[in-house]
């Protein structure tokens, strides 16, 4: 497993310097957001922009552009290797195929991660604005980005099985907007506990809106919903793979349509 | 010893078009140092018994067997014994160095560190690509990539090596070093599987064949003996100079037909195919100088021909 995890970031390492154009147009991207971020919120309110917001919006951004990329990098993974013939071979690796595409899509988020923090480091240095690290984030951002996992495990075996994943990832990440922005307002109801267990990011979103905007302790129901959502998810990622892997060897199509 | 035992694989295969079945009550087993050479025309089976060897296809019926462990009860273990080079497919990152899918590849399978690295030194030194282990993969010829893939399906040192077509659109030296260390990691122990339509080659590696037609094997055995087995009861008699005419007048007693074929050739069907008949003939021959006497010998291509078009011959 280590071995694993050590030769994928290797990879990840080969390519983003053998492309260094690409790493850095996309550090320059992000650079360019947060820029537009900082400078237009605090020029349309006239106002400057205080630290708690900046915090906030960060970490907004970290958590929506991480769910985008862990639930898609899988699947284009998939239909990658798939286009290039080099799925095969990753299917008779030993450990088993989960694990590759689970390791690559940590590689990705950390890939993501690192210039992020440069990134908003470097915004920090040049504005001078202080920042509050709002490590009460974490937790949630974590229980999103396995949930997030799980939803792209779902997606990656959509992939095996029809080795095209345009179409299915813009209607998963559509819908997924939809569920964030379940209003909750200030007494959900009994409607939003069933639909925050069941459905995706709901529950975890919740949750991270709660740690950022009060310093209120986090109801425990709350915290109960976002990890057994996260569960429930994650597992559902897995055998979904794992049930796709099966289906396209029964079919014999694992390597094209 | 036999490391892959294929017992009994069978396989339908669900289409738009009702089932197809491609594979059907196909046995063989390879020992260690062996190499088997699995033919057949195209769509006959090859690639999907291959395939369901390597764990990609999962039969309907049969036993997968690699090193005595069952592939399809213990993957992992069963997987690490083996390394596949499949057709058509590139098998390697294109936008890696060679080296770099060698590291790669050889990690993925447990491999790393030092021995990795010195592992991909002496293969691809082995195969002369020791200049280009910095070149991506997408700057090599077909051949190039062709032993690179090789090269990655043995960083684990596996005792099976499966290769479909592993040497198809490649030229007559890129193919001759495939063929040279395939028969080098033979004799070092390696079972081989590989599928070709190169006859020729086919002949020179194998130390068995398997003809598979329709999903079926329909003939299995020893290279040797098979060629043997399809010789045909005939001799060429090559004189060191030309065949008197009255020759042809002097042998008339020998039991089985002759004929010149040119001045310097008489070809000999002995009756019953009674091989012995060729003493009574040289006998008859006395004192005319003779050069060679050669017994025909088939060659691979004229037994897959043979069988496939006639059946197998008993
Ligand atoms: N995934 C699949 N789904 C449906 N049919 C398949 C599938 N894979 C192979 N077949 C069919 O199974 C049969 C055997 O195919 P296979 O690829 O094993 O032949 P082959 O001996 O490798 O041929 P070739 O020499 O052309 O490579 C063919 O009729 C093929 O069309
Ligand atoms: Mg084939």
């Amino acid at each position: 497993m280590r071995s694993i995890v050590q030769a994928e970031w290797r990879r990840s390492l080969i390519l983003a310097a053998r492309y260094p154009m690409e790493t850095l147009s996309s550090i320059l991207t992000m650079f360019l957001v947060f820029a537009g971020l900082f400078y237009g919120a605090s020029y349309i309110t006239d106002s400057p922009i205080g630290a708690g917001r900046l915090a906030t919006i960060v970490v907004g951004y970290a958590v929506w552009m991480t769910m985008m990329s862990a639930t898609g990098d899988m699947g284009w993974s998939v239909q990658n290797e798939a286009q290039n013939g080099t799925l095969e071979q990753v299917m008779m690796v030993p450990r088993g195929a989960v694990w590759v595409f689970l390791v690559r899509a940590l590689m990705a988020i950390v890939v993501f991660l690192i210039p992020l923090v440069m990134v908003v480091c470097a915004m920090i240095a040049l504005t001078g604005v202080g920042f509050v690290w709002r490590l009460e984030a974490l937790e949630p951002f974590l229980m999103t980005l396995i949930t997030a996992w799980g939803l792209g495990l779902l997606v990656a075996g959509i992939a095996l099985i029809f080795k095209r994943i345009g179409q299915v990832l813009n209607i998963v990440q559509f819908l997924l907007l939809f569920v964030i922005m379940i209003p909750l307002g200030h007494d959900p109801g009994w409607l939003w506990h069933i639909l925050a267990v069941l459905l995706p990011f709901t529950a975890q979103v919740a949750l991270l809106r709660h740690v950022l905007q009060t310093t209120a302790p986090v109801p425990p129901s709350l915290w109960l919903s976002a990890g057994f959502n996260m569960i429930i998810w994650m597992l559902t990622g897995v055998m979904g793979f794992i049930g796709a892997e099966r289906f396209v060897r029964r079919r014999g199509t694992l390597g094209h349509y | 010893m036999v490391i892959l035992d294929v017992l009994n694989l069978s396989k339908t295969f669900p289409t738009r078009m009702g089932p197809r079945r491609a594979v059907q009550d196909v046995t063989f087993s390879i020992a260690r140092g062996e190499v088997l050479a699995f033919l057949g025309p195209n769509g006959a089976g090859k690639t999907t018994t291959i395939k369901m060897s390597a764990g990609l296809i999962r039969p309907d019926a049969g036993k997968v067997r690699i090193g005595g462990i069952d592939l399809w009860q213990h993957h992992d273990p069963a997987v690490q014994q083996m390394g596949a080079v499949l057709e058509g497919s590139r098998n390697l990152y294109w936008r890696m160095t060679v080296m770099e899918n060698l590291l790669y590849w050889g990690a993925m399978r447990g491999i790393t560190g030092k021995a990795a690295k010195s592992r991909a030194e002496e293969l691809l030194d082995r195969v002369g690509l020791g200049d280009r282990a910095r070149s991506l993969v997408q700057s090599l010829s077909r051949g190039m990539q062709q032993k690179a893939a090789l090269c990655q399906a043995l960083m684990t040192s596996p005792q099976v090596l499966l290769l479909d077509e592993p040497t198809l659109g490649l030229d007559y030296e890129a193919a001759a070093s495939i063929k040279s260390l395939v028969r080098e990691l033979a004799q070092q122990g390696t079972a081989i599987l590989l599928t070709t339509h190169q006859l020729d080659i086919a002949q020179e590696l194998s130390d068995r064949i398997a003809i598979i037609r329709q999903g079926q094997l329909v003939l299995q055995g020893t290279t040797s003996e098979v060629l043997q087995q399809y010789s045909q009861p005939l001799f060429a008699i090559e004189g060191a100079e030309p065949w008197p005419l009255e020759i042809l007048e002097r042998v008339r007693g020998v039991p089985g037909s002759i004929q010149m074929i040119d001045p310097l050739t008489l070809l000999f069907v002995p009756e019953a195919a009674d091989m012995a008949g060729i003493y009574d003939l040289i006998a008859a021959l006395t004192p005319h100088p003779i050069a060679r006497i050669q017994r025909h010998q088939a060659d691979l291509s004229e037994v897959v021909q043979k069988v496939l078009t006639e059946g197998v011959t008993a």
